[in-house]
């Protein structure tokens, strides 16, 4: 039998997604600066792959294990690296 | 009394390093001590020393002395294929990373090979603290030995600064989570106890602490000098380098002295604050294992005793 949609229960769908879309604008820029920060703890521990003082590569290595999610920021982050401004400008919705 | 379990001896390449640590070594195991004689340098000839053949395992050497000569090559490898295996356990996308070839540079890196001794000294002193009565090492020249005991303290300032920022990254994740449940953004954990990665940098912290104590509390270090400019500017020098990482020296050895046994007035003037105890080459050479008998370390090892 189709379910029927009560006008309540639409309006809780409604209420729900309404706030959702207001917590993800209001975390956007947390968000942001989370992935700037996870970029800049790999940059930091694989720095010298791109010439900047790092901890020993030995080091680097016993944390490589862990850091696949990280990587994974650094990289799209070094993709954002050639749009910056686009970066920054969709986050704050300019379109 | 404190007991300095660990000791090295330290100075430039061809004072003599290895024979008066195997002096040393021997003369404390026929006073019923047990010994264990490490060598740390890749050119061993420890071996040749006693005239057998040593290995990353033990070998008896004499009554109550045993001796390793470690492998460094041998250890990078292990070393190596754990942080492998570790990596195929975790990725997901392992397949897509070559890892095998990263895996033949990372052997080539600069600073391995300090890390590999490290985890060598870590090893030994823990395998072996408890059976033998002390622990000597015979160290590679200056430039690896004072590398290596910087290692620790180097590195424990890039695991502070990761640390604090890992903090950072799992409080940010932590205040996301808290306005917005479902944050696609985070991947992780959020908290310290269950990040991987802050255990990991924590477990590293605690490891090159518990070596740099070793280092700065629980070992003997004498630093080896002949009567040339050379290697006493070198034994200064590493006073120095290792002052700096707030390891202080025990000891001074005036190897190879002149037969009147008078030890250099520089030596004295600049080492003056420590013992100085003179070695007469053994005139006749070290052929057999006996000639240690007569290597003048005696009072070098008396003293190690009461440290």
């Amino acid at each position: 039998m189709k379910e029927k949609y009560s006008l309540g229960k639409l309006w809780e769908k409604f209420w729900e997604t309404t706030i959702q879309v207001h917590r993800d604008k209001a975390t956007g820029m947390l968000e942001f600066e989370l992935n700037e920060l996870e970029n800049l703890f790999v940059v930091l521990i694989f720095g010298s792959f791109i010439g900047l003082p790092s901890p020993p590569a030995a080091m680097a290595m016993e944390l490589l294990p862990y850091l696949e999610d990280e990587l994974r920021v650094m990289v799209s982050r070094a993709d954002l690296a050639q749009d910056p401004l686009g970066a920054v400008m969709g986050m704050l919705n300019v379109d | 009394m404190h007991m300095k379990k660990v000791a090295f001896f330290l100075g430039k390449g061809g004072v003599g390093k290895t024979t008066l640590s195997s002096a040393t070594a021997y003369y404390l195991s026929r006073k019923g001590k047990k010994i264990l004689i490490v060598s740390l340098d890749p050119a061993h000839n420890l071996g040749d020393v006693f005239g057998k053949k040593l290995s990353n395992k033990r070998t008896p050497l004499a009554v109550n002395l045993d001796g390793i000569e470690v492998d460094l090559s041998e250890w990078i490898t292990r070393y190596l294929k754990e942080s492998r295996e570790e990596i195929l356990a975790t990725y997901r996308y392992n397949t897509t990373i070559n890892l095998d070839s990263y895996m033949n540079i990372m052997k080539y890196t600069p600073g391995t090979e300090e890390y590999a001794v490290l985890w060598a000294i870590e090893y030994v002193v823990k395998e072996y603290g408890k059976v033998y009565d002390r622990i000597i090492f015979d160290t590679p020249p200056t430039a690896l030995t004072l590398r290596f005991l910087a290692m620790p303290t180097i590195t424990m300032v890039w695991v502070r600064e990761l640390l604090n920022m890992r903090e950072k990254v799992l409080k940010k994740r932590q205040t996301i989570l808290s306005l917005n449940p479902e944050a696609h953004v985070i991947r992780g954990a959020s908290s310290v106890e269950e990040d991987r990665i802050y255990g990991k940098l924590s477990g590293i912290q605690k490891r090159l602490s518990s070596l740099h104590q070793l280092f700065k509390k629980d070992s003997y270090l004498t630093v080896i000098i002949n009567p040339d400019t050379l290697s006493l500017a070198e034994a200064l020098r590493i006073r120095h380098e290792l002052e700096k990482l707030d390891v202080h020296i025990d000891s001074v050895c005036f190897n190879k002295a002149p037969s009147d046994g008078a030890c250099g007035e520089d030596v004295k003037e600049n080492f003056n604050r420590f013992p100085i105890f003179t070695s007469v080459n053994v005139p006749s050479g070290l052929k057999t294992l006996e000639d240690l008998v007569k290597v003048e370390i005696p009072e070098l090892a008396e003293d190690m005793e009461r440290s």
